[in-house]
């Protein structure tokens, strides 16, 4: 029989070791709203169900048509990039020409969500949990006292090595760069030649990669709903905690609310979990109103 | 207390052909008017209404079809009093806004003359103000909906598979009874479909004198690990999980990666798809010590239940040739439908809302579908208070001995 110490060890290295697997996913989903957010100035409200479309669309290749995870898995991803880019192209390019154009674009994002959502719960697919079949297996590690499978060992090794690709692409290739020029200042980077339209809609659908990424590594944890987008609220929380428009910021952000999440969950009360993201965003708000990685505030002259 | 014991096919079979006997007598229905609207001489109009689209469907399509299959076969042997049942049926979305905008549809619109529906609690619910002052017999199809049903009213009736009370309760008669369990882990929603289970469950736990651990939990939670680790550091004999499919399914993954090898115990709350909840899970192995709560009268392919399926398959073929049909939750729709009828048929010849309400009050009779007596009391409009329990493997269920019934009684 463990004593009361020892317990409490226990859930301090369970629940950081479960927080880092689950605070991966949330980091890959603030990173996905964060670069739509530097670019557009607007928040995507369609994130959570982009994410959501990622995982039936895998879900459809791998169990109803029985399609190979090596091959289902990049052709979800492309799929989501498209219609991601797609988007952007059709529909926000259009509004842009408008004037309230930030408005225009929460909107847009809001009706993609109605529309992505009702897709789903058409299908029929969305009427019951499912999940994949488990990829890794069953078998568990033991990391100190924690306990971890497999799955969330892959699941927090494919997510960090998101991040560090993303993270050499944004700062060593030349369309990264592009990005972060756009993201900074988009007239200047109009000025020294880069298409903003095109790389807006690359950004769409990367961030839209991302969201399926992120949808493909979780459904087994989470299992798949019409309603699963509502995880992306904790991407939203993780991104405001990070500082909104800081990357590095959305990776620690996920993982504080991961992490944060469980130890609420074990040493408050497991009512507490849903609630806890919210009193750190306000912690971190009240402390640092620019987010932990947020620059100084900066006001704009009128 | 009207008691209509062994009321089911047979006895209905019997009780109709008294009534279809007496409708060709003087006293047939249908003398003219009527004070309520939805009864003519030849008809009675019902609304029936479920969740028959989004994620809750299969919560409510199939107990809408069972229900739908038993009216159509009253009016196949010639009705109720000589009238023949007309179905009004409307999508209530598993929604509180789309469930009352239906019934005041159904009430005012339709005109229909008594309600039966609802498989969402929290929706149903939602609908007793309006029930209560427009004075419409309501009947829920498959919906706990405790939160209507106590303190009592005189129109609405519901538990008809189970109320939420008698869940939580039962589930820990069960495991002191079957496990001789003395330290049990409960895990249900932080929500008052979670609190109206942990109150019985907690009534039972003193009876017994046994100690609860309760985790309670969010129905939209991502991460049980907290919950679960809480629990295995409690070392329960047993765990009762009272959840949702969704957060049992996630629970008894993370139980099985954590090493709880203890039995669990899922009550009927998660247990819409078996089939799916292994898929869900992953693997077998997390089934080995697994027992689920189910509330009719036999497993589910048990000789009791051959009946209903039967009829299920005859009515509905195509809906039968789909995978996972019937649906487990199919045969509740059929009972709230029999407490239509029962209620209809004892009324009389010139039922009003009024005396159908009446009856419903004290109503019990064997629907021979549910695994105990459908029975509404005076301070009781719950229906159905009994369970039995099966042992599921991941593929097969057996049945365990005995039927265990609340003993927990509302107090006003």
């Amino acid at each position: 029989m463990m004593g009361d110490w020892q317990v409490y060890w226990l859930f301090l290295q369970q629940g950081i070791a479960s927080g880092l697997v689950t605070g991966s996913i949330y980091a890959l989903l603030a990173i996905a709203i964060v670069i739509i957010f530097k670019t557009t100035d607007a928040p995507n409200f369609a994130a959570g169900e982009i994410f959501m479309a990622g995982a039936y669309i895998a879900l459809y290749l791998v169990i109803f048509s029985q399609i190979a995870y090596v091959i289902a898995v990049p052709v979800t991803l492309g799929v989501t990039f498209i219609l991601s880019a797609l988007f952007y192209r059709v529909v926000l390019r259009r509004i842009g020409v408008s004037p309230a154009v930030a408005v225009n674009v929460v909107i847009a994002t809001l009706g993609l969500s109605f529309v992505l959502k009702g897709i789903v719960r058409n299908t029929g697919f969305g009427d019951v949990p499912r999940s994949f079949p488990a990829v890794f297996g069953a078998d568990t590690i033991q990391i100190g006292d924690a306990v971890l499978t497999m799955q969330d060992v892959a699941v927090f090794a494919l997510a960090l090595l998101a991040m560090v690709i993303f993270f050499v692409f944004f700062n060593y290739t030349r369309t990264g760069r592009a990005m972060r020029a756009v993201g900074m200042n988009p007239r200047a980077a109009a000025l020294v030649g880069i298409d903003l339209h095109r790389t807006r809609m690359l950004i769409w659908g990367l961030s839209g990669l991302l969201s399926a990424l992120a949808a493909i590594l979780i459904a087994p944890k989470i299992l798949m709903t019409a309603d699963m987008g509502i995880v992306v609220i904790l991407g939203f929380a993780a991104a405001i905690v990070g500082g909104f428009t800081s990357l590095p910021g959305a990776v620690v952000g996920g993982l504080i609310i991961g992490i944060v999440e469980n130890l609420v969950g074990l040493f408050v009360s497991t009512r507490a979990i849903v609630v806890a993201p919210f009193i750190v965003i306000m912690l971190v708000l009240a402390v640092r109103p620019q987010g932990l990685f947020g620059g100084p505030t900066v006001i704009k002259k009128v | 207390m009207l008691r209509m014991k062994a009321f089911g096919l047979p006895g209905l079979i019997a009780g109709l052909a008294l009534s279809t006997a007496a409708a060709a007598f003087p006293i047939k229905a249908g003398q003219g008017t009527y004070q309520d609207p939805g009864i003519t001489d030849d008809k009675i109009k019902i609304g029936l209404f479920a969740p028959l689209s989004g994620p809750a469907r299969a919560y409510g399509e199939d107990p809408l079809n069972a229900a739908r299959m038993w009216y159509e076969m009253i009016n196949e042997m010639g009705g109720i009093w000589g009238r023949k049942i007309e179905l009004v049926i409307e999508d209530d979305r598993c929604a509180a806004n789309d469930l009352v905008a239906a019934v005041k549809k159904l009430v005012e619109q339709d005109q229909v003359f008594m309600l039966n529906g609802g498989s969402c609690s929290a929706a149903a619910v939602a609908a007793q103000e309006y029930v209560l002052r427009s004075k419409i017999p309501y009947v829920m199809l498959n919906a706990s909906g405790d939160g209507a049903l106590y303190p009592p009213t005189d129109y609405i009736f519901g538990g008809i598979s189970i109320s939420q009370r008698a869940v939580g309760g039962i589930a820990v008669d069960f495991v002191v009874k079957h496990f001789k369990a003395k330290k049990i882990g409960y895990i249900n929603h932080d929500d008052a479909y979670g609190a109206w289970n942990l109150e019985t469950a907690q009534y039972m736990a003193k009876e017994h004198g046994v100690s609860l651990s309760v985790e309670s939990i969010n129905p939209n939670i991502t991460d049980v690990t907290a919950p679960m680790l809480k629990i295995r550091a409690a070392n329960p004999d047993v765990l009762v999980l009272t959840t949702y499919a969704r957060p049992a399914a996630l629970i008894l993954k993370r139980a099985h990666e954590l090493g709880f090898k203890g039995p669990i115990v899922l009550t009927v709350t998660g247990t819409a798809n078996l089939k799916q909840l292994v898929e869900n899970v992953g693997t077998k192995d997390a089934f080995a010590n697994f027992y689920v709560q189910d509330v009719i009268n036999d497993s589910p392919d048990g000789p009791k239940q051959r009946w209903i399926i039967d009829m299920y398959k005859k009515r509905y073929p195509d809906l039968a040739a789909k995978p996972d049909h019937p649906t487990p939750y199919m045969p509740y729709g059929v009972a709230a439908a029999q407490t239509v009828t029962h209620a209809l048929m004892l009324a009389g010849p010139n039922p009003t809302r009024e005396s159908v309400a009446r009856i419903l009050r004290t109503l019990t009779f064997e629907s021979g579908v549910m695994a105990g007596l459908i029975s509404f009391g005076e301070n009781d409009r719950a229906g159905q208070e009994s369970s039995i329990f099966l042992k599921f493997d991941g593929e097969k269920q057996v049945l365990q001995p005995g039927v265990y019934t609340s003993r927990w009684t509302y107090k006003p």
